[in-house]
């Protein structure tokens, strides 16, 4: 099928990026939106604007069927869920192929299999892939007896969760009995689900992910991704490809994804993320996003592809027009989150007006954002402003650039993190490579 | 006009060899400013400017002149709502300069006429449909509004 | 009747051609609208020749394989269409079958899935001789033409005979009318159409004509009625002239007589105004609607050749027999065959003519051309040559020479020539063009893929002003545009 009318259901700046793809490929993008984003960017560079309700994100974004029925209005041919609210979201998905509508993105099945972590965990391992020591506790009996066989530290995570929410971690059995009751309500609080399932905490590990693409027939990969710079589970800033890995971890990990993504005969685009002991020397798998991802830019830095384009084009059941063989990656890629967070205030939020939004431009600098001046930053949803993603021909070279380009830009009337990322790039670990996910604790402990 | 960023690199490598300092770029729909930084290099300020097309939800009920739920955060419970049965331009007065058929809190009665939606020359007048107050005036005097947009709201006497 | 009728663009290829050289539209020019062209719904694109290859190679420096390989790759929901004559690739020497085969081979794995095939003189055999190469060679779609022309030979039996003869191939999937020179009137058409349909044993017919007097805006809608299912069109800028209808007037003017045509009417737009704003931004010409000319029809010579036989006349004083001249036009190509009126036949017949005209008999000099023409190496003529005319020219020196060229080397012959280990793609063009040429577009790299017509103006005048540093501030105003271009002062206001 040819999809010519496209719902974008979600917001920020991925709802701007994926208005940016169709509006090159003649596509006509409708947003679907809240009522507190009806006068945004991305309203103003959709072709028209249909409300899914009030402002809440569970009366908006998170309606499926006011997301249903907008398609169904506006007569789309396909719904393009974002990342985040139902981007993974089974029930969305099986709803649009009911409706007779496109979801761009994977099966219902796929996205099932993926989104309940144990049952992602289970599959991985059917695949081949090394997993996390761990398992599902459904009480602090089960559990403790599993953290003494797995090892403290342990790290308990949401079954039903995702992007890093929800997570805590315990060091002994009187932490474990302790967090366990709480990770158990706040998962079924913010997942509908309260089941909980633990993993050996690695201290030293680096958080490296592979990009796949599928046609449903064949998988390929497009390269690692580095997102070991979080703060509490949410990335901060990733790098395209992951610096300073052997080539033989490398080559292991672009495998083990596409032995994944081949298992479960993957639509779409899919990030499978590993945990990188770098103590052990060994990688694990830890879980597979069944969407893009915030950070895309930088794959598409190094392939000098357009997701967007290549996943529109799955979606209209179109074969890969890649082979892995003429996947080409060059160069190195840095992305820095701009958010609208005090970062010395406990990054704290903060919403309100942007009275400036000036961004550095030139070779090898992209800025996928979603505010100019005079912008209103709603208090309801994420803090992301923009993403500032540099290229060059190699991680030195984009270091500096990166470096420059912050040094240039500048939002004003909301708190934001440009100061910290180039604290970051100035850090001499930063610059070095290959930091664990420990690092960002160490480096604000710095700044105190 | 869709600029792409490989346009914008495109314009900045003639631009960065040149002797000027800004571009400013406009249109209808955006505005564009490029800008030499002190120091080397450039930056860019993007205004999107074109307003939204919001498509207006339907009501839920099929008469213009039901409640419709959920139209609107927590704006008058219990209110009957007054709207537009085609799109066109909202006038709240019948002719320019004169008095306004009818200001919050006047009374009304099913066939007052409250306001006049014009569309291609064709003047509609616009009834209350029922009995009651004016309690707020939701269009704008002079403005496009469209089909099913929410014009006026009625506190109903009651029954 | 209500039909529904499928549209072909030819805007990239013979739109091209006809109206800006088929030099314009390189890659990056053709990738900006790729995508939303792939989007409208035609049924095939009008892609690439022999022409436009050695153009992409000698014009603009960019590898023709890679040009189609990326296009197809923007391009996937909509076939890319190769036209050819089947004897020759790029160069003007015949190429042997073998040769043949491979550049069918080839344009195919690089995402070629339809060919048009047509014979300067509609000889049946070459055309199911190329038809059953490209089949071999993997085509998804073979679509032979019947060349339309006007003459005593060339009547809707004639083409009702090649049609039956074509369509009864296992090789060919479609026919379409040719019209090169825009002869085809509406009148024509009501028999001819149905003629050659009744002919084909069902399979389906499409019309391509151009506009050179006005005559297609009419038969298309002929067509349409009478069976018709594909109608060939350019957009924009690319359309009219000598060029084929414009497709947004197409599809109005069929949907008015209450057809079915299945396609963005928004993305159709968009795709015109591409090419639009292109050629304001490259300063190339618009097509236009033309006049009827009457005496059109009679000698068939388009504008082009008209201008240039009459200034050569001119040269050698004798502009005043041109009327003469057009009067042994006619015998010429009566003579000879009826050749159809396309290049490089109006020239070739216009020089005879004139040679005939100046000469002390009629044929007593031949040019290279009309004796290969006449030795059957542009294919079998259409009808018999006028036997006199024939023994005359065979009994020259020069047509003894011609006959005794050698045929043209075979395959691993022309390979020996070149490099070992060059790919396929490399090899058939340098045995075909200018080692230089080749050289040359492999040295520019990779071509580039971005283009906007819309910042071309732009970048060229930030161009112009390099060169006029005396400007400080600058802004342009138009409709909907403004751009204002400043310079920081760099000193403070009292040093002048």
């Amino acid at each position: 099928m040819i999809v010519r009318r496209l719902l974008i259901a979600n917001r920020g700046e991925i709802a701007v990026r994926v208005i940016r793809t169709c509006r090159r490929l003649g596509i006509t993008p409708i947003l679907a939106a809240s009522s507190a984003d009806l006068d945004s960017v991305a309203a103003r560079l959709a072709h028209e604007v249909v409300c899914l309700g009030p402002p809440r994100s569970l009366d908006s974004y998170l309606n499926i069927d006011a997301v249903v029925a907008a398609a169904v209005r506006v007569r789309a041919d396909a719904v393009h869920p974002g990342y985040g609210f139902l981007a993974e979201n089974p029930r969305l998905a099986a709803a649009c192929e009911a409706a007779g509508i496109a979801f761009v993105g994977p099966t219902p099945a796929q996205l099932a299999a993926l989104g309940d972590k144990l049952n992602a965990r289970r599959h991985a391992v059917a695949a081949g892939l090394p997993v996390v020591p761990g398992g599902e506790a459904d009480d602090l009996e089960s559990a403790r007896t599993l953290a003494a066989a797995i090892g403290y530290p342990v790290l308990i995570k949401a079954v039903a969760g995702g992007g890093g929410r929800g997570m805590r971690h315990a060091h002994t059995d009187a932490e474990l009995e302790q967090s366990l009751p709480r990770a158990m309500a706040e998962a079924a609080a913010a997942f509908g689900d309260g089941r909980i399932y633990l993993e050996r905490f690695v201290t030293a590990g680096r958080h490296i992910e592979v990009q796949l693409l599928g046609d449903g027939a064949t998988v390929i990969h497009l390269g690692t991704r580095d997102c070991s710079i979080q703060r509490r589970y949410q990335k901060l800033l990733e790098e395209a490809p992951a610096p300073g890995l052997a080539e033989d971890l490398r080559a292991g990990m672009e495998a083990a994804a596409i032995a994944l993504g081949r298992h479960l005969g993957y639509r779409g685009l899919g990030t499978v993320e590993f945990l990188f002991d770098c103590e052990g020397g060994r990688f694990y798998f830890l879980e597979m996003n069944a969407r893009i991802q915030v950070e895309h830019p930088v794959t598409e830095a190094i392939c000098g592809r357009d997701l967007v384009e290549e996943q529109l084009a799955v979606a209209e059941g179109r074969r890969l027009r890649l082979s892995q063989d003429t996947v080409r990656l060059a160069g190195h890629a840095i992305e820095c989150r701009l958010n609208a967070e005090d970062w010395l205030d406990g990054f704290r939020p903060s919403p309100g007006r942007v009275t400036c939004a000036r961004f550095a431009a030139g070779e090898g600098i992209r800025l996928d954002g979603h505010v100019q001046a005079d912008s209103q930053i709603p208090p309801y949803y994420d803090s992301l402003l923009a993403k500032l993603i540099v290229h060059g021909p190699d991680r030195p070279a984009a270091l500096a650039r990166m470096a420059g380009a912050l040094e240039r830009c500048e939002i004003g009337g909301v708190a934001n993190t440009l100061p910290m990322h180039r604290a970051l790039l100035a850090h001499p670990a930063f610059a070095a490579g290959g930091v664990t996910t420990g690092f960002f604790e160490r480096f604000m402990a710095e700044q105190a | 006009m869709d600029l792409t960023d490989h346009d914008v690199r495109a314009i900045l490598q003639l631009l960065d060899a040149s002797v000027f300092d800004e571009l400013d770029l406009e249109t209808d729909a955006f505005k564009l400013t490029l800008r030499r930084a002190h120091g080397g290099g450039w930056t860019r300020e993007d205004r999107a400017l074109k307003r939204p097309r919001v498509l207006e939800v339907p009501p839920a009920a099929a008469t213009p002149h039901a409640a419709a739920p959920g139209a609107g955060a927590g704006a008058g419970a219990g209110t009957l709502e007054v709207r537009s049965p085609l799109p066109g331009t909202f006038y709240r007065a019948p002719k320019p300069g004169a008095a306004p058929f009818v200001e919050v809190g006047v009374r009304v009665g099913p066939q007052t006429v409250v306001a006049i939606v014009e569309t291609m020359k064709l003047m509609n007048s616009i009834h209350a449909g029922a009995a009651g107050c004016i309690a707020e005036i939701c269009a704008v005097d002079g403005e496009m509004v469209a089909q099913h947009a929410l014009l006026l709201r009625i506190q109903p006497d009651p029954p | 009747m209500m039909a529904k009728i499928e549209l072909i663009d030819v805007s990239i290829r013979d739109g091209n051609q006809c109206l800006w050289g088929a030099v314009a539209l390189d890659t990056a020019q053709i990738l900006g609208i790729a995508p939303v062209l792939d989007r409208v719904g035609f049924r095939a694109l009008d892609f690439t020749s022999s022409t436009h290859m050695g153009i992409a190679v000698r014009n603009h420096r960019q590898d023709p394989w890679e040009r189609i390989r990326m296009v197809r790759a923007a391009m996937p929901n909509t076939p890319l269409q190769f036209i050819g004559t089947g004897l020759r690739f790029i160069s003007w020497d015949v190429a042997a079958p073998e040769f043949m085969q491979l550049v069918y081979e080839r344009l195919v794995a690089n995402g070629i899935p339809r060919f048009a095939i047509m014979d300067p003189t509609n000889d049946a055999e070459a055309l199911l001789d190329s038809a059953r190469m490209i089949r071999k060679a993997g085509a998804d779609e073979v679509v032979a033409a019947l060349t339309f022309t006007l003459s005593e030979v060339h009547d809707d039996a004639y083409y009702a005979a090649l049609a039956a003869r074509l369509s009864r191939s296992p090789h060919i999937d479609r026919l379409y009318i040719k019209d090169p020179s825009g002869l085809l009137t509406a009148e024509r058409a009501r028999t001819f159409i149905p003629a050659i349909r009744a002919c084909m044993g069902g399979m389906e017919l499409e019309l391509h004509s151009h506009c050179t007097i006005g005559l297609s805006a009419q038969n298309y809608m002929v067509a349409a009625e009478t069976g018709i299912a594909a109608l060939q069109v350019a957009l924009g800028p690319l359309a009219n002239g000598s060029s084929l209808p414009d497709a947004q007037r197409v599809v109005a003017n069929l949907r008015e007589m209450r057809h079915t045509v299945d396609v963005d009417d928004r993305l159709l737009g968009a795709a015109a105004e591409y090419f639009s704003r292109l050629a304001l931004a490259e300063n190339l010409p618009a097509g236009a609607p033309q006049d009827y000319d009457a005496s059109y029809l009679r000698h068939q010579l388009a504008g082009g050749v008209m201008s240039t036989t009459r200034r050569q006349l001119a040269e050698l004083g004798l502009e005043h027999r041109f009327a003469e001249l057009l009067q042994e036009v006619a015998r010429v190509r009566a003579d000879l065959g009826y050749p159809i009126m396309v290049t490089p036949y109006p020239q070739m017949v216009c020089s005879q003519a004139l040679f005939n005209l100046l000469g002390t008999e009629r044929y007593s000099n031949v040019s290279d051309q009309v004796i290969r023409y006449v030795l059957g190496k542009f294919g079998r003529p259409s009808a018999a040559l006028d036997p006199n005319v024939l023994d005359r020219i065979m009994g020259h020196v020069r047509t003894r020479e011609i006959a005794q060229e050698g045929a043209p080397p075979d395959l691993a012959q022309l390979r020996r020539r070149f490099k070992p280990g060059i790919s396929d793609d490399e090899f058939l063009l340098r045995a075909t063009m200018p080692p230089q040429q080749v050289d040359a577009m492999i040295a520019s790299g990779p071509a580039p893929v971005h283009y906007n017509p819309r910042v071309r103006p732009i970048l060229k005048l930030l161009a112009e002003l390099m060169s006029r540093p005396a400007v400080a501030d600058l802004t342009v105003e138009k409709p909907d545009f403004r751009l204002a271009l400043h310079r920081s002062p760099r000193e403070p206001e009292h040093v002048r």
